[in-house]
């Protein structure tokens, strides 16, 4: 670490548990520290870990409050019992998109309106943190590696792995068996079909190798979007020179859309291979009727569920699911009409 | 300080607390925290020395280390290998080179089922051992085709060292076990080459001995027909179940070792050898090896935060920038540093600390980190028996009473004709380990 | 050293109990995963939350409470090479250091575990499984007395190297080095 003199470099050591080639990293975490560099003519230098050399996913958080690192990709979601308001990302919609979600959570996370108790979201979730919004992931779809959606009896029973708390809230509303394994392990057990597919973002099936096994996709329904911010511990931001400090902020405004962008693009590329391979990508309003119901009512409970579930825990819920809904709607994105009618 | 310095001493500390004989995990968590304590100051240490140990242990996948050893030794203290060993014996009656290739591929079918080559050495030693001495071999010779043979494990899958690999550097350990199918059967064939070799100049040697003499010293056990074809059964059906249920798909090769272990328990049950002692000596052999592993475990993944925050791996990547265009001299290089490291250290050690520092070499250098792990592992399997620390050759002379030296003179040479033919070829055809992986 | 020998003998049985909970946590998490196993076959239903409670639960109780009894089987590996060339004096010497050294790097551990064991009681650190939220932090605790009872067997070897001629790594020789070995 360096001082506050104007002249003095200042090297800032940046992690994530991430893979390098992973989408927050190489498109947003990185441009961001080039940026930075160049706008303070190279008083800010970065030493980069990735992959979890220095940190594992989640601990990025606890790293910086610890000092182990300065900087980091903060992936709250993973961390329901110290963040739990942070999975409101993660709620089942109709329809949403990379940049729709990217742009509420950077307003949710930016809004001053009070939550509760006089604080803002952010006040509340992230008060240690200084936060700066980077694009949510493209939006959650349920892939399988053949198992189709034909009928209701298709969806009860099927093992689907799930990444979230919101996912297994969603699988136990639809009758979806929900598996849990290590990232690692899932492209061996779904080859040979211990389990039939999973909740994940197309954008990042190459991650793991993923768009050689799902021949069976969801689109037009969307199981949320995982969200991240690039974070430092607060007092580590208040040690900063403002001419830092702004060039960070800067930074972050410059960087925001094309980091949103390189999930669409990358999903883009990733869709005609897999249906070159005989993937199939089934649009929901044509499935069966009673099929879209029973999905749809799972989205209407999970919400309720949710924002429940945080009320017992003495959070404001309903407040907050109805603020992100707003934001999510004020960016264009569409949910259930059960959802538009909470009040 | 100046990192090179900071890695200058370490290096050097590293090597004085080894060799004054500092348990290897203490080296490593001393290494690493005096490390961490000079690069950074003091204020580095809680973020992670508290959290570590509990990250570290809390994982899923590390469940196969305690149940695969588990599996080991439901089996080992169920008897099977002695009967099997028995059968053996039966169908090679007479020839007395066959015995010796028998011995050495009941090894690696015992690594099949076993994770562990110190356990698989140390059971083979008991009950091959004497066999063999009544067919002509020297003792020196019988102890090293127990130990060559059952060193096999650590490379013929399930392979625990295979596992921790996987886990370090987030490769699928199921094609890790897939890549190690060919180079661990290849290792095999050179150790019975070797074997018959040895074998030969022996019989050339003493050719004027009767062997009579020796054949009527002990007399045979006789084991009930019945009691044989129950232990075949059950050997063939834990390899099935284990390797069926993996490719069917039916558990993952994390979850084969909680199945391995349970089909191990009922195969013990079925030879009548379950009772209170069984569980106390498997329960408290497999929380020993769980723990040796683990914290040693612990230990490197300080010892590796230290080696991240120094940047050892880019500054020797920089250094190697002359040769890296010639990715077969530097893993030749690697591979010679890895042999002298498995020499003086145990196994699962080296490739614990080792991974930190190799892994971004590898990666720069592009090669494939599957027919990296296999590689690592066939000279880890090496390691087992050579000199000084070769914990199959003593395993073997603990059971056996030969001299660990004696046993070493020979295995020595097992190893470093398996070194140049196994890893030359994996070199050369790096098919070897990729080509079943990528084709299934 | 009659004394020490004493009240080591009943340490050794908190040894005992540590290490028995372990065994019985192998036990337990091989059928709790055989179970799932069998229940995703036969039923395609597995245990809600089973990985990350065998995860988060089963595998440091496997570890830890053990650890204190592998310490001082003997089983650890280290190289024994150049130690038993050394006279007996020299060999003291080295014993003690490295000793000491032991000490210092445990109680750092035990320190710093400790310290993440509190914070984590404080922040009431919970793991999600299955849609619910399961408390993390007591298991952080196993940390700092596992290390606290390889801090205490170190103190016992180092009391043993002051008041006895031989000098020794271990407070008792293993019993047999094939047992060990298996
Ligand atoms: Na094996
Ligand atoms: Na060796």
């Amino acid at each position: 670490g360096g001082g506050a003199e104007g002249e003095e470099t200042i090297t800032l050591r940046a992690a994530t548990g991430l893979s390098a080639q992973h989408a927050w990293w190489e498109a947003s975490m990185v441009p961001w520290m080039e940026r930075v560099e160049e706008l303070t003519d190279g008083q800010v230098e970065f030493e980069t870990f990735t992959g979890g050399e220095l940190v594992s996913v989640p601990d990025e958080g606890d790293a910086l409050q610890t000092g182990t690192v300065d900087v980091a990709l903060v992936l709250p979601i993973y961390q329901p019992d110290q963040f739990p308001m942070a999975e409101v990302t993660m709620l089942p919609l109709n329809h949403s998109d990379t940049i729709i979600a990217s742009n509420a959570w950077k307003n949710l996370l930016e809004s001053e309106e009070e939550l509760a108790d006089g604080q803002t979201y952010t006040e509340m979730q992230f008060g240690d943190f200084k936060v700066f919004p980077v694009s949510t992931t493209q939006e959650y779809s349920i892939s399988t590696t053949g198992h189709e959606f034909n009928t209701v009896s298709d969806i009860e029973g099927t093992s689907l792995r799930t990444p979230s708390r919101i996912h297994e809230i969603y699988a136990s509303k639809t009758g979806i068996n929900s598996v849990t394994m290590p990232a690692v392990e899932i492209y061996d057990a779904l080859s040979r079909g211990t389990f039939e597919g999973a909740f994940y973002s197309i954008a990042d099936w190459t991650g793991y190798g993923f768009q050689d096994l799902f021949t069976y996709t969801l689109t037009g329904i969307n199981f949320g979007h995982f969200n991240a911010f690039i974070g430092m511990s607060q007092s580590r931001w208040d040690e900063l020179p403002e001419n830092v400090q702004e060039a960070m902020e800067q930074a972050n405004d410059e960087i925001f859309e094309a980091g949103a962008q390189e999930w669409i693009d990358r999903a883009e590329t990733i869709i005609p291979d897999n249906e070159e391979n005989g993937g199939k990508f089934v649009e929901f309003n044509e499935l069966d009727q009673e099929v879209q119901d029973h999905f749809n009512t799972g989205i209407e409970d999970t919400w309720t569920d949710y924002a429940n579930l945080l009320e017992d825990n003495g959070l404001p819920g309903n407040d907050l699911v109805k603020m992100w809904r707003d934001l999510l709607i004020e960016e264009g994105g569409e949910v259930p009409d059960a959802i538009m009618d909470l009040e | 300080m100046d990192n090179l310095l900071v890695i200058g001493i370490i290096l050097v500390m590293m090597i004085v607390l080894l060799l004054a004989g500092l348990y290897i995990h203490s080296v490593l968590l001393a290494s690493g925290i005096i490390g961490l304590i000079l690069l950074e100051g003091f204020g580095i240490l809680p973020g992670l020395l508290g959290n570590e140990p509990f990250n570290r242990v809390a994982s899923y996948t590390l469940t196969t280390i305690p149940l695969f050893v588990l599996m080991a030794q439901f089996i080992l203290q169920s008897g099977l290998v002695q009967d099997i060993f028995y059968l053996v014996h039966k169908v090679s009656k007479g020839k007395n080179s066959l015995l010796g290739i028998l011995t050495l591929i009941i090894g690696g079918m015992l690594g099949a089922v076993s994770g562990s080559g110190t356990a698989t050495s140390a059971s083979l030693g008991q009950v091959a051992i004497p066999e063999l001495r009544k067919h002509g071999y020297s003792a020196p010779l019988a102890g090293a085709v127990a130990a060559t043979g059952g060193s096999l494990s650590g490379i013929i899958p399930p392979s625990i060292i295979l596992i921790l690999y996987g886990v370090a550097t987030e490769t699928p350990v199921g094609s890790l076990f897939i890549g190690a199918f060919i180079p661990g059967i290849l290792t095999m064939l050179v150790f019975i080459a070797v074997m018959l070799v040895y074998f030969q100049l022996g019989k050339n040697k003493q050719a004027a001995l009767p062997s009579e003499a020796l054949k009527q010293q002990a007399p045979e056990e006789k084991v009930p027909a019945l009691r044989l074809i129950i232990a075949s059964v059950i050997a063939v059906s834990i390899v099935f179940i284990i390797f069926g249920g993996i490719y069917t798909g039916v558990f993952t090769p994390t979850e084969a070792g909680a199945v391995g272990a349970f089909v191990g328990l009922i195969a013990a049950f079925l030879l009548g050898k379950v009772n209170v002692n069984f569980f106390k000596v498997s329960l408290i052999e497999t929380v020993k090896l769980t723990g040796m592993v683990m914290i040693i475990m612990i230990g490197a993944q300080i010892f590796g935060r230290f080696v991240s925050l120094s940047l050892l791996p880019r500054r020797l990547i920089e250094w190697l920038e002359p040769i890296m265009d010639q990715p077969a001299l530097v893993l030749i290089a690697i591979s010679i540093v890895l042999f002298i490291m498995f020499m003086f250290i145990e196994g699962a050690a080296v490739i614990l600390m080792s991974i930190p520092v190799l892994l971004p070499i590898i990666v720069e250098l592009q090669v494939d980190t599957l027919w990296f792990g296999v590689f690592v592992a066939v000279i880890c399997t090496i390691g087992l028996i050579t000199p000084p620390v070769g914990l199959s050759v003593y395993a073997v002379a603990g059971v056996s009473g030969i001299t660990p030296g004696s046993i070493f003179r020979l295995t020595t040479v097992f190893a470093l004709v398996a070194m140049v033919v196994v890893t030359g070829l994996m070199i050369v055809f790096p098919g070897l380990a990729t080509w079943l992986p990528n084709s299934m | 050293m009659e004394a020490v020998w004493k009240v080591y003998r009943l340490f050794h049985y908190l040894k005992l109990i540590g290490i028995w909970i372990s065994g019985a946590a192998v036990m337990v998490m091989m059928l709790l995963i055989v179970y799932d196993v069998v229940m995703r076959t036969v039923f395609s239903s597995s245990i809600r939350g089973g990985f990350e409670i065998i995860q988060n639960y089963m595998m440091p109780l496997v570890v830890f409470p053990g650890l204190a009894y592998v310490y001082s089987s003997g089983v650890l590996p280290k190289m024994d090479l150049l130690l038993d060339r050394f006279g007996p004096k020299v060999q003291k010497a080295i014993i003690l250091l490295m000793i000491a050294l032991e000490l210092f790097v445990l109680a750092l551990i035990v320190q710093f575990s400790w310290a993440f064991a509190m914070d984590g009681l404080s922040r009431g650190i919970a793991f999600p499984a299955a849609g619910t939220l399961y408390p993390l932090y007591p298991f952080f605790f196993l940390i700092p007395i596992a290390f606290g009872m390889i801090i205490i067997e170190n103190v016992f070897i180092l009391i043993r190297n002051l008041l006895e001629k031989k000098p020794s790594l271990l407070m008792e020789e293993p019993k047999q080095q094939v047992e060990d070995l298996l």
